[in-house]
């Protein structure tokens, strides 16, 4: 196996470990999203046809909240000790150590969402059996999206005194197109509308977005870690 | 001139050059208070230059 | 010289802009469904032009910067940054008075318009953060990364609006292959744009020279400081 790849499955499995040892993210992450859902089926009465038309949103919604509160600790759980400063030093390339994180924060959001989704469909009474394959396409493409930048700036605001602010300001208007095509194609899959002509430009976008951003993302992190 | 919803594109008008207009008044204070801090700091420069020989 | 280039630029500026006014408002003949509102075009097309003319020459400063490092290019991107978000915010009013009156609502989420207040948010947030970051070096740094990433973001959106056909008016200037509009009425528009240009020259010049005082100030402190 290439050396990067090795790295970076390396940096991925660590951080995995590390977060499965306290599932911290992962509990902050699930509670949130599970309330937020639970609210929302207050404000709307969860069998009306407007429910449907929104299922996309809600669910996107909620996803990149839940994503927001792990993406952030990210770079940030390296500060202690000098780990950061560690890791970049290492013979490593900075690439590996921003894929290695991306992957293993990947993995947690994926967790993380699929979890969400049950209790959205168990809460919602929304059945997609139907168009489950592509509803996990569309899940898995949007997830890097909101990765890649999540991973991305939270590298890039991990010194500042008011990361917690900023990394939301930056990252939130960054990905929505991601959103927005996610939240179109998930609201139409859910509906039962298969991927068609109408939706597979949205589709389209989203693939693009993923990978124009993992590309720059791996050119630039090297500036944003290094100098 | 149509005069059919003449009154909103004034409001048009004046929205654009009002915006130019308050981030040229912002400018325009920044500028002083940039200044108003250049000037004290080289005051601050000269008094310790002459504190020091 | 610089004072001389200012008073020339906003001569120039100032008999564009008042030929054009008396043009807009006095000789054309109407537009024959919108009434008077159709005007704003007047101003709305040439900020957009304007603003992201300057985004996008953000873009080349930001790279600049990082290829060379040189911090006038860091004063140069944020200057430009700064005053085309100014620019953007007249794109977003007059649009949105225009869209009151034509659609009967101040807002909707069309390709168009959610890009553009995309754009405004992204940049909202560089000049956030640039202000959130004291040192120098690293403050051109990360901004300059911003800057790509929200160019890159910008031209995907914009991209999708060739896509999505939606409420608002699609190309009709001549350029973009539009066709709808009288050749006499079309020009004031490009005029306009010269002028809006003029104005933006002579605003990021003023701008620059404050940012060449914030580091006159900066290092006077440190000068200060050291005895």
């Amino acid at each position: 196996m290439p050396s990067f790849l090795r790295a970076s499955l390396t940096i991925a499995a660590k951080d995995l470990r590390s977060e499965f040892r306290t599932k911290e993210a992962f509990n902050a992450s699930f509670a949130f999203s599970v309330v937020i859902l639970l609210l929302f089926s207050f404000a709307f009465d969860p069998s009306s046809e407007q429910l449907h038309d929104i299922s996309g949103g809600l669910l996107w919604l909620v996803f990149s909240f839940a994503g927001a509160l792990s993406l952030n600790r990210s770079f940030a759980r390296e500060l202690q000790n000098d780990c950061l400063d560690a890791l970049v030093s290492s013979p490593a390339p900075t690439g590996a150590l921003f894929l290695g994180k991306a992957l293993a924060n990947y993995a947690l959001l994926l967790i993380v969402e699929l979890a969400s989704l049950l209790v959205f469909a168990l809460f919602y009474d929304v059945r997609f059996a139907k168009q489950l394959g592509p509803l996990l396409l569309v899940i898995l493409l949007g997830t890097w999206g909101m990765t890649v930048i999540g991973t991305m700036f939270s590298a890039l605001t991990v010194n500042l005194r008011m990361r917690e602010l900023m990394l939301p300001t930056l990252v939130y208007p960054l990905m929505i197109p991601a959103l927005m095509a996610a939240m179109t194609l998930t609201t139409d899959l859910i509906a039962g509308t298969p991927l068609g002509p109408e939706n597979l430009i949205w589709l389209r976008l989203l693939v693009g977005f993923d990978i124009i951003y993992t590309a720059l993302a791996v050119v630039f992190i090297d500036i944003v870690l290094v100098g | 001139m149509d005069p059919r919803n003449f009154l909103y594109m004034f409001y048009g008008f004046a929205a654009a050059w009002l915006i130019l207009v308050v981030y040229v008044v912002f400018l325009a204070l920044r500028d002083r208070k940039l200044r108003a801090e250049l000037d004290r700091v080289r005051r601050m420069v000269e008094d310790s230059e002459k504190r020091v020989p | 010289m610089r004072e001389k280039i200012i008073f020339v630029l906003a001569g120039i500026c100032a008999v564009i802009l008042s030929l054009d006014l008396y043009k807009i408002l006095l000789v054309l003949p109407n537009e024959k469904d919108q009434g008077a509102i159709y005007r704003i075009i007047y101003f709305h097309v040439p900020s957009i032009i304007t603003g992201f003319t300057g985004f996008f020459v953000a873009l080349v400063a930001s790279g600049m910067y990082l290829a060379t490092r040189n911090l006038k290019y860091d004063a140069f991107a944020a200057a430009v940054t700064e005053v085309s978000l100014a620019f953007a915010t007249v794109v977003l009013a007059t649009g949105m008075i225009w869209g009151r009156i034509i659609w009967g609502i101040w807002w909707t989420w069309d390709a168009r318009l959610t890009s553009m207040l995309v754009c405004w948010l992204i940049y909202a947030g560089y000049m956030m953060l640039r202000r959130a970051i004291e040192e120098p070096t690293e403050r051109a740094r990360l901004s300059a990364i911003v800057s790509i990433f929200g160019c890159v973001d910008i031209f995907i959106v914009w991209k999708s609006i060739e896509w999505f056909r939606t409420q608002h008016p699609g190309p009709v200037l001549s350029v973009r292959e539009g066709g709808g509009m009288a050749p006499g009425m079309e020009a004031p528009i490009y005029w306009n744009w010269v002028a809006l240009m003029c104005l933006a020259a002579i605003l990021v010049m003023v701008r620059m020279r404050q940012e060449d005082m914030s580091r006159q100030i900066d290092s006077l402190r440190r000068m200060a400081h050291t005895y």
